[in-house]
């Protein structure tokens, strides 16, 4: 098999959402001492987008997201300690996301976390009903690149606001870049509160944190 | 009259009622509240909406119980409190519901998911719904169980109310419209839903919430295709924007009315209306039906 088709195959595995033989071509590439980025990079993350054009289509839908999405996960989990002992550092940004205070809606947000990881980003899920102080200390101490903060309900999203007013107020606006996810979030919102940006779905959260990062 | 008389009668078009949460909202509930709380809180309030909306038209409302379920109390600390807040919900709609008029007992999801998506079972849904069927039972007249976006879940719901109660049950499903038509977040397409519940001891094949008035139209034309039983159809007002600390919706009663007037002609036989619309709206339906 030649590389071209080694990626294609491990791409298949995941559009397939084949655990044994996604996990099985991870170890193999580890084994054979592959280029491990172009492996993540030409081979995962390809199936992985494909996942997501085939739910944004209306093909997939969340159980596949989802299932894709971890297997995706366990073999980054596999691939990362290698990627870096082998000083192939992959640059992994780091984003802090959380439910907002008053609201226990935490699928959504749960969904967008497990995207993300599987693109590479470090992600640390706070949960949901998070107090905004809670959100900016935990961003510090994350040393957070992106702070992305959910909210369902039309009664709970004034706390995405507070988020940045409070980061304003203590100066470190200019430190992370705040993204809003949920139903009701629409783009005249996101201007009103002052936001990066608001993604309508998981795919769409992980095209908005890349093209931020990348900014 | 009662509800199966309702369904027998061809010229009957069922007025259900319109959205909850929207009125709490106006009422600036506080934030993130359970707003099944408020029946023990601020019973005055849910009183004051059932009666807005019972002196709008709707022949029928439902019970402040949408949350009432142990698994989703259980998020908020409030499994403790079931019986109290469900207590209190039958208590406040009888006391404000006209004579000739109905009491739904209001079913929504648990918010738990099933494996991948979350960690729920068809056991623990079961459980959950009949947890709240039971104590619902003595005071409602017939059931509604909805926003409910995974047909597993809406079956273990329907296997759950059927154990304790034979009461007229209308059954809605939520869908979002994909390039492939209606399907569930979780996959489930119209047809294979319609299909499953055909085969079920329910009454009434419903949709509700997500889809707008023109959406939910297109979904009623597709769905007789697929069944011969009675259509429930409570669609939202467009979508919600946000100003400010207040909500709106967009839409125009008039647009919502007309739309609702066309699926009265296509074959409805129970409307009304989720998120977004009011007394207001219900109103103006009145009127149509009314007409006809």
């Amino acid at each position: 098999m030649s590389i071209e088709e080694f990626y294609k195959e491990i791409s298949t595995a995941i559009v397939n959402l084949d655990e044994e033989k996604a996990v099985e071509y991870a170890n193999k590439a580890i084994k054979d001492n592959m280029r491990l980025l172009d492996v993540v990079e030409k081979g995962f993350a390809a199936g992985i987008r494909k996942v997501g054009e085939l739910w944004e289509e209306g093909e997939f839908f969340l159980p596949e997201l989802m299932r894709g999405a971890q297997i995706m996960q366990k073999c980054l989990d596999l691939l990362i300690p290698h990627l870096q002992s082998a000083s192939e550092k992959i640059s992994r940004s780091t984003v802090v996301i959380a439910t907002i205070e008053g609201d226990i809606h935490s699928i959504g947000k749960t969904i967008v976390a497990t995207m993300l990881r599987a693109y590479g980003y470090e992600v640390y899920d706070l949960g949901a009903d998070v107090p905004v102080e809670k959100i900016i200390e935990e961003a510090i101490e994350r040393k957070a690149d992106i702070i992305g903060v959910s909210a369902l309900l039309t009664t709970t999203m004034t706390g995405q606001k507070k988020v940045i007013e409070l980061l304003k107020e203590k100066n470190l606006a200019n430190k992370f870049k705040v993204i809003l996810g949920g139903a009701p979030v629409t783009n005249t919102w996101v201007e009103e509160c002052n936001a990066d940006g608001f993604a309508d779905n998981a795919i769409d959260a992980v095209r908005l944190v890349k093209s931020l990062l990348d900014k | 009259m009662s509800f199966q008389d309702w369904l027998k009668d061809d010229s009957k078009i069922v007025l259900f009622d319109g959205a909850m949460g929207t009125e709490l909202i106006k009422r600036e509930l506080e934030p993130g509240k359970v707003s099944d709380l408020l029946n023990i809180e601020q019973p005055d309030i849910i009183s004051e909406i059932h009666k807005s909306y019972y002196d709008a038209g709707s022949d029928m409302c439902q019970t402040n119980t949408f949350g009432s379920t142990p698994m989703n109390l259980k998020r908020h600390n409030l499994e403790d409190r079931i019986e109290e807040i469900i207590e209190n919900a039958l208590k406040i709609i009888k006391k404000v519901r006209p004579s000739g008029c109905l009491i739904v007992g209001d079913i929504g999801p648990t918010g738990e998911f099933r494996p991948p998506v979350g960690n729920a079972s068809s056991d623990q849904w079961y459980s959950s719904f009949s947890n709240q069927a039971k104590l619902l039972e003595k005071g409602v007249d017939l059931w509604h169980v909805e926003t409910i976006s995974d047909l597993e879940e809406m079956l273990a719901a329907i296997k759950a109310v059927r154990d304790v109660s034979q009461k007229p049950l209308i059954s809605s499903i939520t869908y979002k419209k994909t390039k492939r038509g209606f399907f569930t977040i979780m996959g489930d397409s119209l047809e294979k839903c319609i299909e499953a519940l055909n085969n079920e001891k329910i009454d009434v094949i419903g949709a509700n919430c997500t889809l707008g008035s023109k959406d939910m139209l297109e979904l009623l034309k597709t769905a007789k295709n697929f069944t011969d039983k009675p259509i429930s159809v409570k669609p939202n007002a467009g979508q919600p924007v946000v100003k400010g600390d207040k909500t709106y919706y967009k839409q125009p009663v008039e647009d919502f009315v007309n739309d609702i007037r066309e699926m009265i002609e296509f074959g409805a036989k129970i409307v009304g209306g989720c998120c977004g619309t009011s007394p207001k709206t219900i109103k103006e339906i009145r009127k149509i039906i009314d007409s006809i």
